[in-house]
């Protein structure tokens, strides 16, 4: 792999103001009635006076083993040379079986094309026209980091190296490349 | 988990529905009548005199094509885009269940077409134009029937494991799945035998084969019970969210098909028909009656597997 594109979700700074969604939804066309990012907004958890919500981004988490490459009959998921999970939209015949597959479930069908799809860090729009996906260019809070993991010297080589981070379902040894840096108001819950 | 923001519809992990249950259990069906209709030719020591084909034997040869197309059928109309399926045929990923079912399912399929033209030579002898390849098979009728037997047990087995290669469902993530499918397969097949070759085919219940049929059927019975009892077993053992998945037993209208359709109906009716007198045993009657059973309780058995098996995720 050339590249290793990995995206951190600051949960400190988050604020579940959802641009990354709208502007996901903006550059990527998606249609109104599917996602391929969502920050659900889970609470309010805690005791008076000191109640807090958690911001959760639910959308795909670029494994590295992923399920959905190795159940795709004809290839249409794909691990690209920069690591990305994607799909061929021509050769998906629209199983479902990468649906069911997906532990996390952000996988849907697309209204439009009827093939399968997801948040594929922007592959085919504006991580190839400016180097970085739609919701990490627009988060007001810098929340999302974004960038080679091969780099040494990237940000979020750096943030990895110092911060405490978490991922998704561990334990079904996906290898999720979305990590979460948790509220300080007490840990994450998976799911 | 309360969402404030933007509809949580599309996070439903049920992603397949009735049509791939109906795929599974047609697929199970033409798999499973003709590994009992080829294994009991096998083992009938009368059967290589006469000409006749026995009634089990052309309901087998019957169902096992008719089957597996109207499966198919399903399995092409449930895609999102059925137009493009030819795509599937000419790109194969090998660590995908599925396309390794595809190659499974091109080997099989005319396989058992092949075997129909042998066991119905007498019926369609008026169409000549088939005769030659009819006697082209027949030269190869042991072969045949070898390759159908060993690819009935793929495609028997190979509908479990495209549910259990998901590691997302842990209700179906478990090897113990193949082989219950494999074994209500059996089940599905002798009862559809039995209906078929009695309505159809002048089939008779105190025929050799029929008796020998039935006589499977309490150990296929069992190990059925038994493959559920280790799903739910392991689950347990399993821990964590696999847990959770041991509720569809009590909850929902899952639970309901579980206990009155393939407890019930699939088990209970034809284990209870089998300690009746002989004489009732042998009337034609309940013979289809507990055929209806059977089947209804395999069909059952995909619905809850594919509903309940969706409804909790790892």
């Amino acid at each position: 792999m050339q590249t290793n594109y990995v995206m951190i979700h600051d949960e400190r700074r988050c604020t579940g103001c959802q641009s990354c969604s709208i502007a996901c939804r903006s550059e990527n066309k998606v249609p109104l009635t599917v996602f391929r990012l969502q920050v659900q907004i889970e609470g309010p958890h805690g005791a008076i006076p000191h109640l807090h919500y958690r911001y959760h981004r639910v959308s795909c988490q670029q494994c590295e083993n992923s399920p959905c490459v190795s159940v795709c009959p004809t290839g249409a998921s794909y691990v690209g040379d920069d690591g990305i999970v994607s799909v061929k939209q021509k050769l998906c015949v629209g199983c479902q079986y990468c649906l069911a597959a997906c532990p996390y479930k952000v996988r849907f069908i697309h209204p439009e094309t009827k093939a399968a799809d997801k948040c594929n860090f922007c592959k085919d729009s504006r991580l190839e026209r400016e180097g970085i996906p739609a919701c990490v260019d627009i988060c007001p809070m810098n929340a999302l980091i974004f960038g080679d993991l091969n780099d040494p010297d990237s940000e979020v080589a750096k943030v990895l190296n110092t911060a405490i981070t978490h991922k998704n379902n561990p334990h079904l040894g996906t290898k999720p490349r979305l990590y979460r840096i948790p509220t300080k108001r007490g840990g994450i819950h998976n799911g | 988990m309360d969402n404030i923001w933007g509809s949580m519809a599309q996070y439903d992990p049920l992603i397949w529905h009735w049509v791939i249950a109906v795929y599974l259990f047609l697929a199970g069906l033409s798999a499973g009548s003709i590994l009992i209709g080829i294994g009991l030719r096998w083992t009938d020591k009368n059967i290589y005199n006469g000409d006749e084909e026995t009634p089990i034997l052309k309901a087998a040869a019957l169902i096992a094509p008719l089957a597996i197309c109207a499966g198919l059928g399903c399995l092409v109309l449930d895609l999102t885009k059925p137009f493009s399926f030819w795509i599937i045929l000419i790109r194969y990923n090998f660590s995908s269940v599925m396309a390794l079912g595809v190659i499974a399912l091109l080997i099989y399929t005319p396989l058992a077409f092949g075997y129909a033209l042998i066991v119905f030579r007498n019926e369609l002898s008026c169409f000549p134009q088939l005769t030659p390849i009819t006697k082209i098979l027949m030269g190869f009728r042991k072969v045949l029937e070898i390759f159908l037997f060993g690819m009935a047990i793929v495609v028997g087995i190979y509908t479990g494991f495209l549910l259990s290669a998901m590691n997302s469902y842990p209700m179906l993530n478990t090897a113990v799945l193949p082989a219950l499918f494999l074994f209500s397969a059996l089940s599905a097949g002798s009862a559809a035998n039995n209906l078929v070759s009695i309505s159809f085919f002048h089939g008779r219940v105190e025929d050799d084969q029929s008796e020998a049929m039935h006589r499977l059927e309490f150990p296929v019975i069992s190990l059925e019970i038994l493959f559920l009892f280790l799903i739910f077993v392991g689950l347990y053992y399993q821990g964590g969210a696999a847990v959770e998945a041991i509720a569809s037993l009590v909850t929902g209208v899952w639970a309901t098909v579980f206990w009155v359709g393939v407890v019930l109906v699939g088990f209970g009716i034809p284990l209870l028909a089998m300690i009746l007198p002989a004489s009732v045993k042998h009337s034609r009657g309940l013979a289809i009656i507990v055929a209806c059973c059977s089947l209804s309780g395999v069909l059952a058995l995909r619905h809850f597997i594919i509903y309940a098996g969706q409804s909790y995720i790892s």
